[in-house]
């Protein structure tokens, strides 16, 4: 058994795997499968100040080893989360994460003042696709990148704040600088990549909101790259995800610079997807003799 | 609420486009509700999402399901041979809940009447069924033995080429003052249930109506708020979760 806590800014996981925010609410649904206090942590359904609906339906859809989603950020607000949800994930051993995204840099600065000392992380949701506005508007140029988190770090004296990066942007390297410019003290990548997929039948977009966010299996050498040059072109944390489906997964991503993973997409596909994850990646330490997990983070050697 | 390793037992063509799957589970899961649903792999890797399938009999540590071939998940379950295993969650949803009443119409149509099919099939000795099911043809009609349990039975189909040539919802209405009901279930399209709403209204009907609704799920267990449906105070309600059966009055159909 080999050691698999992980740190992130000062908050202790019990082992590297989180699970993404948007594929795992605020973990009461799972935990009728299993006791998620067996993972490393829950990023939550991302929140807003004021509650939001979210898109028309279908929300979700299917491509070759892919799914689209635009649920666009139907939550409860945040006040109904601190109320309904934090109390439960409170009795659980895991590191909280609450996800917020805002329309306005005010939003994103009360929303982050309302969370301080109540949670363990706050991960800034500046990626979202399937909103118009708020989420991804920030997520794109660099300066905005920066000023948002300057804003919400500056609500925050408790609370370390982890930036959620987009990969459709034009440099995931400037824009991670951007993020720790902005004083993030870890970022997490890759949010989806925004795609579509059509019904010939009916020659529409399968999605009512004709674009979605592209995830799982199909995303992983795409994340895996963008996750290495953002940790080689930062010095805070970075949180790897995109397409973990197996601890073999989670053990690249971490090689290539992550100090820990979120999985989300895997979750549909498999409901004990993330302690399965968690077991395979011990058994893969064990096998090759490795003690620590941490021993693994950023052993890429390039060819 | 299971995550289990189940195996194909049965998979075999019914009607035009329908096949039967019968699952073999490892473990006794008990009863499950008509209405009720399971999610289960295509056995595709590269299909990630689970579908979903109303269960059409179980026996607890046998499932059963019917499912219309009409994409590439359903296509690739079409194809699986006896003994492939495939992960499955179950049971899901709420189901129809028939406690305290007694005669019941049912109105079904397409794939919708496999959750049906369950209703009767677990509760005819107890309770009178007057089921008026739509088909699209002649080639589509299936499982009128187990449907033929209801006390009264009424099989229409969209181009006449069996049973009364109309759908299901003028079927039942055209008998509708003649039903002595305390309850009516429906399940099949959303244009389908949107005519019984508005032909229940029109008749001005209260007897309580109970509908299970369809929508493309992510996870099948409520997290991921992808399959909502609009409720009638504005709100969303998860079609897995909170659902799949509602009372019809608490819909914005």
């Amino acid at each position: 058994m080999a050691n698999l806590s992980v740190n992130i800014c000062g908050r202790k996981l019990k082992n590297p795997v989180i699970a993404a925010s948007g594929t795992f609410g605020f973990g009461k649904e799972y935990d009728e499968i299993y006791d998620i206090s067996f993972l490393g942590g829950i990023s939550s359904k991302g929140l807003t100040l004021k509650p939001r609906l979210g898109n028309a339906t279908p929300r979700i859809a299917e491509g070759r080893s892919v799914i689209l989603n635009a649920v666009g950020l139907q939550n409860p607000g945040v006040e109904e989360f601190i109320r309904e949800d934090l109390p439960f994930l409170k009795t659980k051993d895991i590191c909280i994460i609450a996800n917020v995204a805002g329309a306005s840099y005010e939003d994103y600065e009360n929303i982050c003042a309302r969370l301080d000392g109540i949670v363990d992380i706050i991960e800034l949701n500046i990626s979202c696709p399937n909103v118009k506005q708020g989420g991804m508007a920030f997520g794109v140029k660099p300066d905005m990148v920066q000023e948002v988190t300057r804003v919400s770090k500056g609500a925050l004296s408790k609370t370390p704040l982890m930036v959620k990066l987009s990969p459709n942007v034009e440099s995931i390297i400037v824009n991670s600088q951007a993020a720790a410019k902005g004083g993030a003290d870890a970022i997490s990548l890759v949010n989806t990549f925004t795609g579509m997929v059509i019904d010939a039948e009916r020659r529409r977009p399968v999605l009512a909101n004709n674009t979605g966010g592209v995830s799982g299996a199909g995303i992983k050498p795409i994340a895996l790259r963008m996750v290495y040059e953002a940790a080689h072109s930062v010095q805070i944390p970075v949180v790897g995800m995109g397409g973990i489906m197996t601890g073999l997964d989670a053990i690249e991503f971490m090689m290539a610079g992550a100090c820990a993973v979120q999985v989300g997409t895997a979750n549909f596909a498999d409901a004990n997807a993330m302690p399965r994850i968690i077991s395979e990646m011990n058994a893969w330490l064990d096998a090759h003799g490795v003690q620590d997990v941490n021993d693994i983070v950023d052993t890429l050697t390039l060819n | 609420m299971k995550d289990l390793t189940a195996t194909v037992l049965r998979n075999v063509r019914i009607a035009d486009n329908i096949y039967e799957m019968t699952l073999s589970l490892p473990e006794d899961i008990g009863p499950i509700r008509g209405g009720q649903f399971l999610s289960v792999s295509t056995g595709e890797a590269d299909q990630l999402l689970r579908r979903p399938f109303g269960v059409l009999k179980s026996t607890g540590t046998e499932v059963c399901i019917g499912y219309q071939v009409k994409g590439a998940g359903t296509q690739a379950l079409a194809r699986l041979a006896p003994g492939k295993d495939l992960k499955v969650l179950l049971p899901l949803g709420n189901g129809f809940n028939l406690d305290g009443y007694s005669r019941i119409a049912v109105i079904g149509g397409g794939v919708g009447i496999f959750p049906l099919i369950a209703t009767i099939t677990q509760n005819h000795t107890e309770k009178d069924f007057y089921s008026y099911i739509g088909f699209r043809n002649a080639g589509a009609v299936c499982y009128t033995k187990e449907l033929s349990k209801s006390r009264k039975l009424v099989i229409s189909t969209d181009d006449g080429s069996y049973g009364l040539h109309c759908n299901a919802v003028q079927a039942f209405m055209a008998d509708y003052a003649s039903l002595d009901m305390d309850c009516i279930i429906s399940c099949g399209p959303l244009p389908m249930l949107k005519a019984l709403k508005a032909s229940l209204k029109e008749a001005g009907c209260s007897v309580p109506c109970f509908v299970s609704m369809e929508e493309r799920m992510g996870c099948g267990i409520g997290a991921c708020l992808a399959c909502v449906c609009k409720g009638a105070d504005g709100s969303n309600l998860r079609v897995c979760k909170d659902g799949p059966v509602f009372n019809m009055e608490d819909l914005a159909l």
